[in-house]
């Protein structure tokens, strides 16, 4: 298997994985997942609650051990290199998981020191991160006290405090309203701009346009992958809510319901 | 590894806006040295005395004598009916009884050890030993000074070896002296315990450890980052009960701070582990307090604390030896009280160095595997 994916393993891919699969007991919660993501894109994962984003990104990130396939970041094995993985990588988790109790410096000041950045450059980075997330006004805040939108920026900027090429957020903009969500989405495109990749999961199906490519899951499995454009033309549909439709349609085995909208809020899956 | 000095800051970050853990670290053992100082040390004086004298002798009479004169005992009424003392008891007329046997003077005169009867209440068991004590001590002033009267060859009975200890090491039996050292014990567990297993429960339940566990941290960094600064508070914590102990309370030190602190730091190991350990069997700050709490009771009601452990059944006393805080108990009150050096603690320290890692590196195992 590893030999197999070695063999497949290309230049310009930031991560691939090889049928990746995670079993809880009997239960299959990500599904012989192959995918490979270039440098530099913005690569959406869609599903809706309990399609196993979570789960992929934290078997990706080495936070969970896959059952079986294998998995490869920044060219190195997840499974074998897991401290030279978790020195390339940010990751800001679904759940707010910064320190609610130290202010927004103390917070980015810590995350720093974990990586190993201290001293004057790490005064340089936090002005710098400050500044780029405009969280300059609420440095002395405590993180507990901040608007939801402002701790998402808050735990977008622990993530990448040490400029790590690649960057994982799980539902960054989960449950702030769509002004917030297109601001943080401008500051993801600001950041593959620079040269990071990265992988983005969300249950918003609207939020697919912002990324280059997409891997749309269910039931622990991918069951279509393309940029949205293609995707669209592919099944001949205006919105990629409307292909993710066509597909569960057409699957016929899956236990999803059509999606409704009643807060008027477009493409809101799940949840 | 100076990753470590970040994750120390940050603890000390936290602890500071935290109002319960500092309540926990300063207001608790503030509250237990003024109970200890005040309610705990009101001396038993005065235990209501019933004395049967079924001898009637010269001898038993000045020995009830003896027991009056001091303000140890106020002698509440003679009787020749010790069944009645059971009744008198129930009503708490009489604490005591003192019951001199038919023969007490002859026995005594031709060299023999008459046997007394010394019933004491015991609902209350910290007043009912300290009263034997006193009973013993009277008794053995009483015999010590018959011997020296009454004849050159009176043999002097046998005494009792636990008797000598107590007039030797806490002439006044005071409770202050025996009590506040075992204060320091139980602080030394109660803090680290309760803060490790708090904290790192509180860091699994919002989700921080996950964060923490994506960074280059290694899981010896992140051990270390948690438990030195508990190991910091509980060491300041030492400190501080031990200097208000010797300037405020006036309890006095025999043996060698620097001993005391050198032990403690090993007993950390104990009771810093049993943090750790209770923290990877609970999921929430709720069930660790729980299960801490649990413990922590179980660890002090087992280590002579409040019971002295030769007052209790066998069965519970074997399972003393279970309890490292017995250990621990032992030592502080040794070194408080007779000065004792290392060699002569050494039945005590090695069980507790044993318990200590075995505690210790199980829960680094155990907390490690649990990362995966
Ligand atoms: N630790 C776990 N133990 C058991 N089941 C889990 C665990 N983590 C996730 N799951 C299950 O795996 C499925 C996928 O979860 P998740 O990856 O969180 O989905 P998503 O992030 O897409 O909402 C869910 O049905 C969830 O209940
Ligand atoms: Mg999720």
């Amino acid at each position: 298997m590893t030999r197999a994916s070695a063999d497949r393993w290309e230049d310009g891919a930031a991560i691939q994985t090889v049928e990746l699969t995670r079993r809880f007991g009997s239960f299959v919660a990500v599904e012989r997942v192959s995918l490979r993501v270039r440098r530099g894109e913005v690569f959406g994962l869609l599903g809706p609650n309990g399609a196993g984003k979570t789960t992929l990104i934290r078997m990706l990130c080495g936070l969970l051990s896959p059952s079986a396939g294998s998995a490869f970041v920044a060219g190195l094995d997840v499974a074998r290199a897991g401290e030279a993985v978790r020195r390339r990588i940010g990751y800001m988790s679904q759940r707010f998981s910064l320190y609610p109790d130290l202010t927004v410096e103390e917070n980015l000041t810590f995350y720093g020191g974990v990586y190993g950045i201290r001293g004057k450059p790490l005064r340089t980075r936090l002005e710098e991160v400050l500044a780029e997330l405009a969280l300059g006004p609420f440095r002395e805040s405590l993180a507990r006290d901040l608007p939801l939108g402002y701790k998402q920026r808050l735990a977008l900027g622990c993530a990448m405090l040490h400029e790590p090429p690649i960057l994982f957020l799980d539902e960054p903009t989960s449950g702030v309203d769509p002004r917030a969500r297109r601001s943080f989405w401008d500051l993801i495109h600001r950041k593959a701009e620079a040269g990071t990749t990265l992988v983005v999961t969300t249950h918003y199906m609207e939020e697919a346009e912002y990324c280059h490519r997409i891997a749309i899951m269910d039931s622990g499995k991918v069951i279509a992958l393309g940029s949205p454009t293609r995707l669209k033309e592919e099944h001949g549909c205006e919105s990629i809510q409307q292909v993710f439709l066509k597909l569960l349609r057409g699957d016929g085995g899956s236990t999803w319901q059509t999606p409704r909208s009643p807060s008027g809020e477009s493409g809101v899956l799940g949840s | 590894m100076r990753a470590v000095g970040f994750l120390v800051r940050k603890e000390f970050q936290q602890i500071r806006r935290d109002r319960p853990v500092l309540g926990i670290i300063f207001v608790v053992p503030l509250l237990q040295l003024l109970i200890f100082a005040n309610v705990l040390t009101t001396e038993t004086k005065h235990v209501k005395l019933a004395v049967v004298d079924l001898d009637r002798s010269r001898l038993s009479r000045a020995l009830a004598t003896a027991f009056s004169n001091t303000d140890r005992f106020r002698v509440v009424g003679f009787t020749t009916d010790v069944a009645a003392i059971p009744s008198e008891m129930r009503a708490w007329r009489v604490q005591a009884a003192l019951v001199i046997p038919p023969g007490f003077q002859s026995k005594l005169v031709r060299g023999e050890s008459p046997a007394l009867q010394c019933l004491v209440d015991g609902v209350d068991g910290n007043t009912a030993a300290v009263a034997l004590g006193y009973a013993e001590g009277i008794l053995s002033q009483f015999l010590t000074e018959y011997a020296r009267r009454e004849a050159a060859n009176a043999e002097l009975p046998e005494q009792p070896i636990r008797l000598e200890e107590r007039m030797l090491y806490n002439p006044d039996l005071s409770s202050r002296q025996y009590m506040i050292p075992g204060l320091v014990v139980a602080l030394l567990t109660i803090i680290p315990m309760l803060l490790t297993a708090l904290s790192f429960t509180r860091e699994r339940e919002m989700g921080t450890l996950e964060q923490l566990l994506v960074t280059p941290l290694r899981k010896h960094e992140l051990l270390a980052g948690k438990l030195i600064p508990y190991l910091i508070l509980s060491y300041a914590e030492l400190a501080v009960v031990t200097t208000a102990a010797i300037v405020v309370f006036r309890i006095h030190v025999e043996g060698s701070l620097v001993l005391l602190a050198g032990l403690g730091l090993l007993y950390l190991f104990t009771t810093l582990g049993l943090g750790l350990f209770v923290s990877t069997v609970t999921e929430s700050q709720q069930q660790a307090m729980f299960v801490a709490y649990f413990l922590i009771v179980f660890m002090l009601l087992m280590s002579g604390f409040f019971i002295p452990i030769p007052n209790m059944p066998l069965l519970l006393k074997k399972l003393t030896y279970l309890d490292p805080m017995r250990y621990f108990m032992a030592i502080v009150r040794d070194v408080f009280q007779k000065g004792s050096s290392l060699p002569s603690l050494l039945p005590d320290v090695l069980p507790m160095t044993a318990f200590g890692l075995a505690i210790f590196s199980l829960s680094v195992l155990k907390f490690r595997k649990q990362l995966g």
